[in-house]
């Protein structure tokens, strides 16, 4: 049994891993060829994945529904739409409508879900406003630095600001062409290297953690 | 407790009211302050502007309806001009909960336009499996979607005529509100399939994408609410990006005011806690 849950993924992610990296340098059409049937294996893996996520979800909420644990009011609604969104959803083929007219799944997605979705991206803006008057003090002159740079990119990006002070539209670009830019630059560079670097210990098996940790 | 103190400790409610009425107000009373181009939007704008008529455009509408606001004039104003510009529009999302209201704007511009479905565009959907979608067109457009959103084949389409992968298309704009989103289609898009790239993101997301931008990674960047009212003059149809500029320009200045006032306040307060020998929260 250990030979089928250690030993045979480890030689399925050595194999798979040394191939598909050497893949992308070899342009001959047996190569696209493995490529597009492996990338068609990836989309089905993609649609079971769905599968698992939504089923793990049922299951983690209905542990809580039946513990009555704290909180278990909103389990309760949540398997209660997620439940009524999936019957509706069958009921109306997938489609949000038929011919121009609306189904009920479309009912539901155009006046439940984009309000509802609306609604908790558009609050962030009340709270980023109360946290930032509660939290952004120059505190140190690394805080100083951070707010003068957030108060000229936020007058540079909008008309008024531009308006109020002709510089600062400049200015904000200078920052998040020249500082902004270089600093994600290096961020990028350095999360780049780590991950060819764990990649390369999970296809030579020196990173096993992604095989879980049950009993061998 | 003296009155920076007490200023300090302000009731977030009346925070609230003040950015209520700071996103209200002008959006009742317009004032209609000019708003400049930035390079970045031009980039995309320029792009489209030098694409010869039947040239294929690819829109991925990658958010969902909690980027609407921003992302959706975005989409309005680049679908109006793909169609003005007599582009065959391939459009798709890589969000399956953006599914429905992508369809909604690629049917709503098309029938203002007097576009056909099938014909001048296309409306793909979604398909599972995130970017490697993206991978899967670069090799076979018709394996990653065999049927498009109303269930028609793909093969044979007159809009996809000389369309077999992303090599074929000749522009193609990612509108991302995260992952998978533009960064996605330049690692597995562009990158091998070797087709130009343009970016449309949330404006949280933009200085994120910059390094992109400035290695030419991709040509241009729309970026949130600001760069969809400027696209919307570049194209001259004024839409909801134009509209919604004042309410952003009054917020944005309320917070600076609020920033400034608290910092004032607290260094008031540590100035008479240094004289007392105390601290300040």
């Amino acid at each position: 049994m250990i030979f089928l849950r250690r030993q045979v993924p480890l030689l399925i992610t050595l194999i798979t891993g040394i191939v598909f990296a050497a893949q992308y340098y070899v342009p001959h059409p047996a190569s696209e060829q493995m490529l597009t049937s492996v990338t068609k294996w990836l989309q089905i893996i993609g649609g079971f994945a769905l599968v698992l996520g939504v089923s793990s979800l049922f299951q983690v909420h209905a542990v809580k529904i039946r513990r009555k644990e704290a909180g278990w009011g909103y389990s309760f609604v949540l398997y209660v739409s997620m439940l009524g969104t999936i019957a509706v959803g069958f009921w109306s083929n997938g489609k949000e409508a038929v011919d121009g007219a609306m189904t009920a799944f479309g009912w539901i997605y155009n006046f439940m879900m984009v309000p509802l979705q609306g609604t908790m991206f558009a609050i962030l803006a009340f709270f980023i406003a109360s946290a930032a008057y509660r939290s952004f003090r120059a505190r140190s002159r690394e805080a100083a630095v951070l707010l003068i740079a957030a108060v000229i990119v936020m007058m540079g990006r909008v008309p008024l600001g531009e308006y109020l002070i002709p510089i600062s539209g400049d200015l904000s670009q200078w920052i998040l062409n020249v500082l902004n830019a270089s600093v994600r630059r290096a961020i990028l560079i350095g999360v780049s290297l780590g991950t060819v670097a764990l990649s390369i210990k999970i296809i030579f098996g020196m990173e096993r953690s992604y095989l879980g940790g049950g009993k061998e | 407790m003296t009155f920076a103190e007490r200023m300090l400790r302000i009731d977030r409610r009346i925070i609230f009211l003040v950015i209520g009425l700071c996103t209200l107000i002008p959006l009742l009373y317009p004032v209609g302050l000019p708003i400049k181009i930035s390079q970045e939007v031009r980039g995309v704008y320029d792009h489209i502007e030098s694409l010869p008529e039947g040239s294929v455009f690819l829109l991925s509408l990658d958010f969902d309806p909690a980027s609407k606001p921003e992302l959706h004039p975005q989409s309005i104003s680049l679908l109006r001009h793909a169609f003005k510009k007599n582009l065959r529009v391939i459009a798709m999302t890589l969000w399956v909960s953006g599914t429905g209201m992508a369809d909604q704007v690629v049917t709503q511009v098309a029938r203002e336009m007097g576009k056909e479905s099938g014909k001048d565009y296309v409306f793909l959907g979604w398909s599972p499996g995130g970017t490697a979608v993206i991978i899967n067109m670069g090799q076979d457009l018709y394996g990653a979607f065999p049927a498009d959103y109303s269930g028609k084949p793909t093969k044979g389409l007159p809009v996809l005529q000389g369309v077999a992968n992303l090599r074929d298309v000749n522009y193609a704009v990612s509108l991302g509100a995260g992952n998978p989103g533009v960064e996605a289609w330049y690692v597995f898009g562009k990158d091998k399939y070797k087709f130009e790239l343009g970016g449309g993101c949330t404006g949280v997301m933009a200085p994120g994408l910059y390094p992109l931008l400035r290695s030419g990674q991709i040509n241009g960047l729309i970026g949130g609410l600001r760069g969809a009212a400027e696209y919307e003059i570049l194209i001259d149809q004024k839409g909801k990006a134009i509209a919604g500029m004042d309410a952003q320009s009054a917020t944005h200045l309320a917070i600076i005011v609020l920033v400034i006032m608290c910092n004032l306040f607290y260094f008031s307060s540590r100035n008479r806690a240094r004289q007392q020998g105390g601290e300040v929260a």
